[in-house]
């Protein structure tokens, strides 16, 4: 395995941080994130709450964690849609070619004309809210950059030697496609996986934000933060604890994706 | 005082792990005027040598040390504006690759010109003056058509013309040429070389000719420089250096230099089974529509081609690049099927092996994986007689078994295309297609492969068509040979008979170029 830049070291140990905080918080949250408690409404931060409490005065800290698990839980699902998605079109697209790449690629091109967000409203408008909705429309939305990245570089492996070679040696186009090439384009699809991670994170928190993305009660950081907005000069610290670990997230990814595509040479 | 001096030049590439020596040591001088060979197989220091001369090699990871004095000035101390003032108008450089090495976006005139708006106060109009006469110079016709063109409508000859005439238009005191002919035919191959000579002897240019081709540095240096991994064995007079070399090394590199020489008695029986037949064979490709809907149009690019292959026999397949041959290689294979015509194979898995190993091999799995591949697809064996077949396979071409578990970019070129031969013969076809199998290999590598392939002939009895630019490499291996041009075979016969007593004209121009 090649040495990784530094970038992507720093990138990955933050990432890993907030993974970690995450991952806890699928098994164990100090409160319940969705019990209410009229006593400790707006209380600041304390040894017993140290994030303090929201205006219905739950605990932000568990919020958080549990939030943070929802919005990783759609950001991952819709990467892996996606991309699979993306991977299929751009490996027909690019290697067939011919009349399948044109209209495959017109259609890509007429998605990837509409904000990804904007997208997925309308989906999420025809089948109604909810995690796999929001992951079903994302993914849709998210398919045709992937497709863009893969068409590319299949288009230039296909005419290289060794897939003449598979050819010649009696491989089919499917093992062709998925067996010979799909490896060798592994480093660019990492990056691109990083990267549509981290977009898929922020149109997650920004559909919550929009108010149709997870439902109340349940926690998602993008509506914490659109619920956070109301006190935003009174407690702002109920906006920078979610928001951080945010940023903390999409910061990580993205370092690592940069990492590991200038290391790349 | 010399033109070019160099002495004690130390380059070591700074790695993160352990440094690397790639040049030891190494003196040089060049008079002014002097032609001077520097040769040795790749890897052995040739360019980075040169780079370091023009100045090219000026990184942090990049060592440098000793002398390169240019008419007294080392060029290792001088500033970056003072190298700057230098390249282009005192040293200029030509590079192999005539493809890569003009920019695409610009036309031929700016491009030559490029070297005047830095170094010079001429006017735009004396500017295209001066261009015009190197285009001259360098004898390309319809000059003010290519002044206007850009590097894509060129062919490779005339591109490497042009690069002469910009390394040339400031007249510089020496030039550096690494490899300028490697990369072209025979024919054109010969006429750049008359040219540098041409350009030494009308500007007093010195010329610092780099080549893996011993015999192309013998017709045209005075003097030679022979570089093994990164020290210099041997140097001196060239004609001397040819009939009485000193070191085993130069020995062996001439030993390896394919010379228009054969072993007279070749199997050539003519009872032997036909394993491919060709008959009346035409080939196209769709030209470019201009428009929308115009109808397609197609282009012929090969004309009744008939020909047939014998079991156990080499056919050679000689002609320029764009002649067809590749084409022809692709309709036997079935990898190109617009074309009208009989092709008659009992095999049903031609193979070939291609002229770059390196692009031909999967760089995302093991040789062991590459080589079960074949059998994989098209037979039922289970893994265990896979293995066992792939052992036997490595044993045939000479490969140690420990190679097995490797990628392919940690072998060596000449180890690459012998895993290229054995996954080409993995599923015993009758007969496999050799697509310039050793142009891309050092003179000392080519020699060993091409007696692999020999061997290989002899123990299997497969047939081989073997496509290749180089006669001399044809003659040596092949029965017959076939000699093609603009699509269509011109010449076939029995290849003593062709060279000995070649009949079209284009037979005995390319055995003319080849120096036969």
């Amino acid at each position: 395995m090649k040495r990784q830049s530094t970038t992507f070291w720093i990138g990955a140990v933050l990432a890993g941080m907030v993974l970690l905080f995450l991952l806890v918080g699928c098994f164990w949250t100090p409160y319940d994130p969705e019990a209410m408690n009229a006593s400790m409404k707006l209380a600041g931060v304390s040894s017993a709450h140290p994030m303090g409490c929201d205006a219905f005065g739950r605990d932000v800290l568990s919020r958080v964690m549990d939030g943070g698990r929802s919005t990783l839980l759609v950001a991952g699902g819709t990467v892996l849609l996606g991309a699979g998605l993306g991977i299929v079109i751009g490996a027909i697209t690019g290697y067939f070619g011919g009349l399948a790449d044109t209209i495959l690629m017109r259609i890509v091109d007429a998605l990837l004309a509409f904000p990804s967000v904007l997208l997925a409203l309308v989906v999420v408008a025809l089948l109604g809210t909810g995690e796999m909705n929001v992951i079903l429309s994302l993914g849709i939305a998210f398919a045709p950059s992937f497709a863009r990245v893969v068409r590319g570089e299949f288009l230039r492996s296909r005419y290289l030697g060794y897939v003449q070679a598979a050819r010649l040696a009696g491989a089919s186009h499917f093992r062709i496609l998925f067996v010979h090439i799909l490896p060798n384009i592994r480093s660019v699809l990492i990056s691109a996986l990083l990267i549509g991670f981290n977009n898929a994170v922020l149109s997650e928190a920004a559909l919550s934000y929009l108010g149709i993305g997870v439902q109340p009660p349940q926690a998602s950081l993008g509506s914490m933060l659109a619920d956070a907005q109301t006190y935003l000069f009174t407690e702002p610290l109920l906006c920078i604890f979610p928001g951080a670990v945010l940023i903390l997230l999409v910061l990580g990814f993205g370092l690592m994706g940069d990492g590991l595509r200038t290391g790349r040479k | 005082m010399a033109l070019l001096e160099i002495r004690h030049l130390d380059i070591t590439f700074l790695d993160k792990k352990k440094p690397q020596k790639i040049v030891e040591d190494l003196h040089l001088t060049i008079e002014a005027g002097d032609m001077i060979g520097l040769v040795g197989e790749s890897g052995s220091g040739k360019t980075m040598s040169a780079l370091a001369v023009a100045g090219l090699l000026r990184q942090k990871n990049v060592q440098i040390s000793g002398e390169i004095l240019l008419d007294g000035k080392n060029l290792l101390t001088c500033s970056p504006q003072e190298l700057r003032q230098l390249q282009g108008s005192e040293i200029s450089m030509i590079f192999q690759e005539p493809m890569t090495s003009l920019n695409p976006t610009r036309t031929i005139g700016w491009q030559v010109e490029e070297s005047l708006r830095l170094h010079t106060n001429l006017t735009p109009e004396e500017r295209k003056a001066r261009a015009m006469e190197a285009l001259h110079d360098v004898e390309l016709s319809d000059a003010e058509r290519i002044y206007h063109a850009y590097p894509h409508a060129l062919s490779g000859g005339q591109r490497q013309r042009v690069m002469i005439a910009a390394a040339m238009i400031c007249r510089p005191k020496l030039l550096l040429a690494d490899e300028p002919t490697t990369a072209l035919d025979v024919t054109v191959q010969k006429q750049m070389i008359a040219l540098l000579q041409k350009m030494n002897q009308t500007y007093g240019t010195a010329v610092l000719f780099i080549s893996h081709d011993l015999a192309l540095v013998r017709s045209l240096c005075s003097k030679m420089v022979v570089l093994q991994q990164g020290r210099a064995v041997e140097a001196g007079d060239a004609e001397e250096i040819f009939t009485s070399p000193r070191q085993l090394y130069t020995k062996e590199l001439l030993a390896a230099v394919p010379k228009f020489e054969r072993q007279p008695c070749q199997r050539l029986q003519t009872d032997a089974p036909t394993v491919l037949q060709v008959s009346d064979l035409c080939a196209y490709y769709p030209k470019e529509s201009k428009r929308l809907f115009q109808k397609k149009e197609q282009k012929e690019v090969l004309h009744n081609i008939t020909f047939s292959i014998k079991k156990g026999e080499i056919i050679g397949l000689v002609g320029e690049s764009g002649c067809g041959k590749s084409t022809l290689a692709r309709s036997i294979l079935g990898l190109h099927r617009d074309y009208i015509g009989e092709i008659r194979h009992c095999t049903e898995h031609p193979q070939i092996v291609f002229q770059d190993a390196g692009s031909s091999l999967n760089p995302a799995k093991t040789v062991d994986w590459i080589l079960q591949e074949p059998l994989r697809n098209c037979t039922q064996l289970t893994p265990g007689q896979r293995k066992d077949c792939v052992t036997e396979m490595l044993w045939l071409v000479k490969l140690d078994e420990s190679l097995r578990s490797r990628y392919p970019w940690q072998l060596s070129g000449g180890q690459r295309q012998r895993v290229c031969i054995a996954a080409s013969l993995m599923l015993h076809p009758e007969f496999l297609i050799a697509d310039e199998p050793v142009s891309a290999l050092d003179v000392t590598v080519q020699k060993q492969i091409l007696a692999l392939m020999q061997e290989i002939v002899r123990e299997t009895g497969v047939s081989i068509l073997l496509i290749s630019h180089d006669l001399r490499v044809v003659y040596q291996m092949c029965d017959r040979v076939l000699v093609m041009k603009d699509g269509s075979i011109v010449e076939a016969g029995a290849a003593e008979e062709i060279y000995q007593d070649p009949q079209h004209d284009y037979t005995k121009k390319l055995l003319e170029s080849a120096g036969y």
